[in-house]
């Protein structure tokens, strides 16, 4: 069978994502899956997709791919200034792809991932139920590597005769300097000192150029305080970790399973989507909230999408 | 005691001791609350602890903890055994050249060699966690001669298949990375070979045991 596309270029890092590992986590499993849900939930309700139907998540762009199917498309995420034939195809949008054709995403200006999503789905192999790529993980091949140049692309979907389609512009995510994140205290944030209490709410947090899809690396601030010897403790989405040097960290979908550093609690799992398009240098401050009104926001979601979180 | 860290998280702590009676008060808890509480997307047991995560659309903490609290309090009291499943046999060549803390480990302990080995692969170890790394899994107990605490700084790189030991637990590093346990030995990598087993091996609960195998072997299967 020929390839519907072939990746030309996969820019600084390509990967498949869909919502990630429903199951593998009891094993140790990171849960994977697309780091701004929002973008890639969007790319798929465009095409008409299931909420889960893996497409590429695109680090700062630099993607090229050769068409050789009719098909259509749908471009979310960071605005990475895409053309096909050159001509400017829009963001937030379906685009329409005739054989032959060749797409570009140029490098983004602001934001850090953009999503492609493909009628009715990349067609990709799937361990634990999932086809998302982690790469830390060490998963089986070719789940444990970025995508490289000369991949070819298979989907699910025909070429349909819709219509171009959307995303309302009040629904589009702009490109943020400075972002807050909602925040449950939990875990071990008692053992803190109310000291580090408020430096951890107060401070004008930056992130840091060493985070990736497993965490986001927060500087402007030591927290001094916590427990010294734990053991490790099952993490959940979006826990904040105080590592040695005293540096908070967010873990992301590649997370570990289990951490041994101390945890002050949790970023609402929705507002993941601002950190997974946040910079190294975008200015972060938490804001207190607690489970039930997290979980309101993410029911919230989940009924406007028709997914479940994993 | 019942903590709630996230819109749809419970984390349940024991107050029990972190080895082989503690994970089976958690997995006889985490069985009975799959029972009670349909529709759990994920449990994590490790250790002392339990994560239950449910789905955000159904998910009542008052109703959580009413069903937990009295489970807890029951697996607290009951008389709890593993459940009944295969030794995993692991291979280990116990050798200074592959464990660079092998002696390190006898002279604090005032062992030889061959007597931290023999100690170490006499044991049949409970799975008290996995995670850290995936295919990575927290063996205890350890015996008290061979207790040792973790390096006073980590190795930045620990050769994957290492063996290492840290406080009263063992375990062996699935893949090459950082790492802070004291290193007594090493499995050959055809252990790791297949991905599939690799990441799937260990469950909490699980049995395991050391097997010496000579340098002559390892080599072999070292290729």
């Amino acid at each position: 069978m020929s390839a519907h596309a072939t990746l030309l270029s996969p820019g600084p890092l390509c990967t498949i994502q869909d919502l990630g590992r429903r199951q593998g986590r009891r094993e140790g499993l990171a849960p994977g899956g697309a780091l701004d849900q929002r973008a890639f939930l969007w790319a798929n309700r465009l095409l008409e997709n299931a909420p889960d139907a893996p497409a590429l998540e695109v680090t700062l762009g630099g993607l090229k791919i050769a068409f050789e199917s009719e098909t259509v498309i749908a471009l979310t995420g960071a605005d990475c200034e895409a053309t096909v034939e050159g001509r400017g195809a829009g963001n937030w949008r379906t685009v329409r792809i005739q054989p032959g054709q060749t797409l570009r995403l140029g490098y983004s200006s602001s934001g850090l991932r953009a999503y492609v999503g493909f009628s009715g789905g990349l067609a990709a192999p799937e361990f634990f139920g999932s086809a998302s790529i982690v790469i830390r993980d060490g998963l089986p091949s070719p789940l444990d590597r970025a995508l490289e140049s000369g991949q070819p692309l298979f989907w699910v979907g025909g070429s349909r005769s819709s219509p171009p389609r959307s995303v309302p512009i009040q629904y589009r995510a702009g490109p943020a300097d400075s972002i807050e994140l909602p925040f449950i205290s939990g875990y071990e944030w008692e053992q803190f000192t109310v000291e580090d209490h408020v430096r951890f709410m107060s401070t004008t947090w930056v992130v840091g150029e060493a985070s990736d899809r497993v965490a986001t690396r927060l500087a402007g601030a030591n927290l001094e305080s916590g427990p010294k010897e734990l053991d490790s403790v099952p993490l959940i989405d979006g826990t904040v970790q105080v590592p040695g040097d005293g540096a908070p960290l967010v873990f992301m979908r590649d997370r570990p399973t289990i951490g041994g550093y101390p945890k002050l609690g949790s970023v609402d799992p929705v507002a993941l989507d601002l950190l997974a398009q946040a910079r190294p240098g975008t200015v972060v401050q938490f804001v207190a909230t607690d489970p039930a009104a997290a979980r309101a926001r993410l029911r919230r979601r989940e009924t406007f999408f028709g997914f479940e979180s994993i | 005691m019942i903590e709630f860290p996230g819109p749809r998280s419970a984390l349940v702590s024991l107050p029990v001791t972190p080895n082989q009676d503690g994970i089976a008060r958690v997995l006889s808890l985490e069985r009975a609350a799959l029972e009670a509480l349909p529709g759990l997307c994920a449990t994590i047991p490790a250790f002392n602890r339990l994560l239950i995560e449910g789905a955000a659309k159904d998910w009542d903490p008052e109703h959580v903890e009413a069903v937990m609290g009295p489970l807890l309090e029951r697996c607290l009291h009951e008389t709890v055994s593993l459940i009944d499943g295969p030794t995993i046999s692991i291979p280990v060549c116990y050798d200074p050249d592959l464990g660079p803390d092998l002696s390190e480990v006898a002279r604090v302990n005032e062992l030889t060699n061959e007597e931290v080995a023999r100690l170490h692969s006499g044991t049949v170890y409970t799975v008290l966690a996995t995670g850290f790394a995936p295919g990575f899994a927290y063996l205890g107990d350890l015996d008290d001669q061979l207790a040792v605490p973790r390096r006073p700084s980590p190795r930045s790189r620990v050769e994957a298949g290492s063996v290492g030991l840290a406080d009263r637990r063992t375990g062996v590093y699935p893949s090459a990375g950082p790492g802070g346990w004291q290193l007594i030995g090493r499995v050959p990598p055809s252990f790791f070979s297949d991905a599939q087993t690799r990441l799937t091996r260990f469950e909490p609960g699980g049995r395991v045991e050391f097997r010496p195998i000579a340098r002559h072997e390892y080599e072999a299967e070292a290729g």
